[in-house]
């Protein structure tokens, strides 16, 4: 066993779902559940959950081999612009690699990330697809 | 208390299949004359856990090189090198040590490339980056496409690849000792669309060292390590754009307000693991606009830099730091400066982290 069944486990809320960390002090926003503003340093923060729709703003198409990655190339990886402002990167999937554009608007999904092959741990996490189209990958 | 670099040695970066961590270690220490009567070793590495699994790695160097020194290792991803810097010239500062050895030293091609590849991403935030599938090549793309939105032309970085592989022809110790021509881009291999394998840096294997002294009398010639200074950025998902390197940034700003550093007058090593962040840090630093002149950059990465010389992670910084040293001491064969300034840039990944040393010879 490669992966951390303990280390997924306690993340399981910035994977399944997009969590965000809104500061009471500076007002930004930022993605995932923190217990300190990213941005400003105070702890005085509330966490919201995204709606999980946002439009890309920038992509590039991925060919960089690495372990585990093999059957995910060419990809596309993406920053997206969710709803509620903020940014966050993540892989867009379920439309061919020649069909992203910047200004497409595309919701979160659950997808696989990595797996112990054969068979063991499979982690699953948050990646995006277009909206309104339900192909999946 | 002064810090004072008084001699160094570099192993020629490369596929070092015959060498393991301490056979490198043990090979530039040997090499290295002022390495001698240490009275502390700094080690910088990134990798060996992950790559030959192996903790504490600079008991065990030191024990294999026969030296009975206290030893420590520092580990601050692709920036390690000059962090480890930073702890050696803190120990000769607090009187700790009256001479420290600072030896890098990383092994990338214990396993085929597209492991090496998996392991280097882990640079990045594993949970909230390297598993949503992002890597370092992605975050170079993205800024890539930011710069050409600009205004900046593709062939600027490619420009930039070809003056690294041309500077790194005369460097005894680089890994990519030939020349490529902008052409040769349209061949090149795609990493993540627009960045090719030839923006990016070459993955070898490699040591360095450094002898730092509280006393430069009696050494043939010694620089002194006048300031230094680090930061950490924010994530670059974070930012209002990837190639706004504000970390890098502000340091470097720093040396030209405090101490006059003209990056067009002296000797410099800038942080080019792609080609993209040499450029972004050089246009946000008022140096080049983006018809990319870089001609009066002349002293910058004679190195080659990461992208010809070659980078070995985590010793990537010592070579960086010797390499301004030998160039402010007489140079490399057919290579030499007039400057007596010199300054080294580090950063891990994308301006996660980023360090800036001042240099001036002393003698």
């Amino acid at each position: 066993m490669k992966l951390s069944v303990p280390q997924f486990w306690r993340v399981k809320e910035s994977l399944y779902e997009m969590i965000l960390t809104r500061c009471l002090t500076c007002g930004r926003v930022s993605v995932f559940k923190r217990p300190v503003c990213l941005y400003c340093g105070s702890t005085k923060v509330v966490h919201e959950k995204s709606q999980g729709v946002g439009v890309v703003e920038s992509f590039t198409k991925v060919y960089y081999k690495q372990d585990s990655s093999e059957d995910r190339l060419p990809g596309t990886v993406a920053v997206v612009r969710l709803s509620e402002g903020v940014k966050i990167v993540g892989e867009v999937v379920g439309v061919k690699v020649d069909e992203v554009r910047e200004g497409m608007v595309v919701e979160a999904v659950l997808r696989r990330y990595i797996s112990d092959d054969p068979y063991g741990v499979i982690y699953y996490g948050l990646k995006f697809k277009p909206l309104k189209q339900n192909s999946t990958r | 208390m002064r810090a004072y670099i008084v001699g160094g040695s570099a192993v020629k970066v490369d596929r070092h299949f015959e060498y393991s961590y301490r056979d490198l270690a043990y090979k530039v220490l040997s090499s290295c004359e002022a390495c001698g009567n240490a009275e502390y070793i700094v080690v910088a590495s990134a990798l060996p856990e992950l790559m030959a699994h192996q903790v504490d790695l600079g008991v065990h160097i030191v024990q294999w090189a026969g030296r009975r020194v206290p030893v420590v290792r520092v580990e601050s991803g692709e920036s390690s090198g000059i962090a480890a810097v930073e702890v050696a010239t803190s120990l000769i500062h607090s009187g700790t040590a009256r001479k420290v050895v600072v030896l890098g030293v990383e092994k990338v091609t214990e396993y085929p490339t597209y492991i090496a590849n998996r392991m280097y991403s882990l640079i990045l935030d594993y949970e909230f980056e390297v598993l949503r599938g992002v890597s370092p090549p992605v975050y170079a793309a993205l800024a890539m496409r930011e710069l050409l939105k600009v205004g900046f032309s593709r062939e600027c970085f490619s420009s930039w690849a070809v003056k690294m592989h041309e500077n790194a022809t005369r460097i005894p110790h680089a890994m990519l000792k030939f020349k490529i021509s902008p052409e040769s881009f349209k061949e090149a291999q795609v990493l993540a669309e627009p960045v090719t394998l030839y923006d990016s840096f070459a993955l070898g294997d490699g040591a360095s060292a450094i002898a730092l002294s509280s006393e430069p009398v009696g050494y043939e010639v010694a620089v002194e390590v006048v300031y230094g200074s680090s930061e950490v950025g924010l994530p670059a998902y974070a930012r209002d754009r990837v190639s706004e390197l504000q970390a890098s940034t502000k340091l470097l700003k720093q040396l030209r307000e405090r101490f006059g550093v003209d990056l067009r007058k002296v000797t410099v090593e800038l942080h080019d693991s792609y080609t993209p962040y040499p450029i972004a840090l050089l246009y946000s630093l008022g140096y080049i606009d983006t018809r990319c002149e870089l001609s009066e950059l002349e002293f910058v990465n004679l190195s080659g830099g990461l992208k010809a010389r070659g980078h070995p992670i985590g010793a990537t910084g010592v070579y960086q730091v010797y390499e301004v040293f030998k160039l402010l001491t007489g140079g490399f064969d057919g290579v030499s400066v007039s400057s007596e300034v010199g300054v080294v840039h580090s950063m891990s990944g994308p301006d996660n982290a980023s360090r800036v040393l001042l240099l001036r010879r002393w003698r």
